[in-house]
């Protein structure tokens, strides 16, 4: 092979970028990961809370091993309206829930673990081109007009990916299923997290704060993440929101939240977009869409980090499988791809809840929602939400059928509340290495 | 606490990465509406992405245009906006 030929071409070093590298390196590929960014995850923003539930896969065990700012234990949410306020305070697990983390942490330890197991790992590096013959996607174009080769192209390169528009597998969303969110970091010092939020994440449901999401504070070491923002339809932005950072001021003035960030000063401020809706096709010949490019993330869940580990690594191991054969058609990687997600418990589980949570909270104002959660008895949460809109629907209508699905529900997330013990056991034993 | 938008970027030129493709554009301003950061401006009959500098690359603009006006590619390597907490 010549120095610009490779195996497996990974753009972008996110969060599925260095998991699909690093395993395809495990396999004996030579690989080569392109990022845009000087470093890894200083272009990206997310709820940066790792689920420990998916993270209790084997295959992402070692994800546990990253930077972690803050081991999460509890959760609380407040629903607020002119009324009353009423505050759940959950304990879902008796042991860790999450890991909040930071980005550019994150994705920069990930990448150097890409590159131990043997990845070439090529930084400030912006694709800007694929390179495409006889139907097959067989390379990329940087910014500096170098060319790279490979058998298998994996597309890490987030939701607006170059390489997945220029195959066309990416489509324009024309502000359907979009979701615009903005966060801020608020540096309070580690002492004043301790006492005012410890380890407890903390969601928030009033009228005026949101746009049909969930606004959240997400304690790291010695700061707050703080996230808002809303579903773009044509009632996102209006008079009274010219645009997403006014539901963030809103949000910052709610007199509780006010008080638990007093002190405090903005460190930085972030803006991302989401698409909730997985692409319909994301494999073509030689190459596979994965994390945000390829549509893996559930804004109405909250999720999306696994999902594009889990992704990554799937995307590896189906280019192993079809190099190894000599075969990197779309039929041939698609198959081993969509056999390997399908038999996800925690993707597959998690999309079905987002369904019905992303359902009914379409179909209600936000008013509405927060009235009904200040009613519910468990908690207070997204998943509750789905729950609960079954639940009441089928009282409302005297349907047991409906009532039936909201009990399967709680059935369905027992993995996640069953976190205890077995994730803090990996927590550490991972960590004491 | 003074609620401000501090964005930080990486020095260096990102080159012109966001373009209006003028035959196509009608004005409607779906681009600008969408924009947190007030890159897309009114110029005659057109919208222009003339605060270039202070874009998060979030592709919202891109997105909305239904008229495919949004010529969104990415900045330089290494250059453009630079998130730190995630």
């Amino acid at each position: 092979m010549n120095d610009n030929e490779y195996d497996v071409i990974v753009v972008g070093a996110g969060c599925a970028g260095p998991a699909a590298a690093k395993k395809a390196a495990e396999l004996g590929l030579k690989v080569l990961i392109l990022e845009k960014s000087q470093v890894p995850g200083e272009k990206n923003v997310s709820g940066t809370c790792l689920n420990g539930a998916a993270l209790l896969e084997p295959d992402l065990n070692y994800i546990v091993e990253c930077p972690v700012e803050r081991t999460i234990r509890e959760m609380r949410t407040y629903h607020i309206n002119s009324d009353r306020t009423t505050v759940f305070h959950e304990i879902p697990s008796k042991g860790i829930l999450l890991l909040s983390v930071r980005r550019d942490h994150l994705d920069s330890w990930h990448t150097e673990e890409a590159r131990k197991a043997g990845a070439e790992v090529k930084l400030s590096t912006t694709v800007v081109d694929i390179i495409e013959e006889d139907d097959y996607i067989k390379g990329v174009v940087t910014d500096s007009g170098e060319k790279f080769y490979g058998k298998v192209i994996i597309d890490a390169a987030g939701v607006n990916s170059i390489v997945g528009r220029k195959a066309g597998l990416i489509p324009k969303r024309k502000g359907q299923n979009m979701i615009l969110y903005v966060t801020v970091a608020v540096k309070l010092g580690e002492e004043v997290i301790n006492e005012r939020f410890g380890d407890c994440i903390e969601y928030y449901l009033s009228p005026g704060i949101q746009y049909k999401t969930w606004p959240w504070i997400f304690p790291k070491k010695d700061t707050v993440t703080v996230g808002t923002g809303g579903y773009m339809d044509e009632n996102l932005i209006n008079d009274e929101f010219p645009n997403v950072n006014q539901y963030m001021e809103n949000f910052l003035n709610l007199p509780v939240v006010k008080k638990k960030l007093e002190g405090g000063e903005i460190a930085s401020w972030g803006l991302h977009l989401e698409y909730d809706e997985a692409i319909e096709r994301r494999v073509r010949n030689g190459l596979i869409l994965t994390g945000e490019a390829g549509g893996f993330v559930i804004p109405f869940l909250g999720e999306g980090m696994p999902e594009a580990f889990f992704t990554g690594i799937y995307a590896a191991k189906a280019a192993a499988e079809a190099i190894e054969a000599g075969d990197h058609s779309e039929a041939k990687l698609s198959e081993r791809y969509e056999e390997l997600i399908g038999e996800n418990f925690f993707m597959q589980a998690f999309r079905h809840i987002a369904t019905v949570n992303k359902e009914s909270i379409l179909t209600k104002t936000d008013e509405e929602i927060t009235q009904m959660m200040q009613q519910v008895i468990i908690g207070g949460g997204f998943i509750s939400n789905a729950i609960h809109t079954k639940w009441l629907k089928g009282v409302e209508e005297e349907n047991f059928e409906l009532i039936q699905e909201a009990y399967d529900f709680l059935e369905l997330i027992q993995p996640y509340a069953a976190v205890d013990p077995d994730f803090e056991n990996l927590y550490n034993e991972r960590k004491s290495k | 606490m003074k609620v401000e938008m501090k964005v930080e970027y990486y020095p260096g030129e990102t080159g012109e990465f966001i373009k209006v493709i003028e035959d196509n554009c009608v004005g409607c301003g779906e681009c600008a509406k969408f924009c947190t950061r007030d890159v897309w401006q009114p110029d005659g009959a057109i919208y222009r992405p003339v605060n270039l500098k202070q874009c998060v690359e979030c592709g919202a603009c891109w997105n909305v245009c239904e008229y495919e006006a949004v010529d969104f590619s990415e900045p330089k390597g290494g250059t453009g906006v630079r998130f730190s907490y995630g």
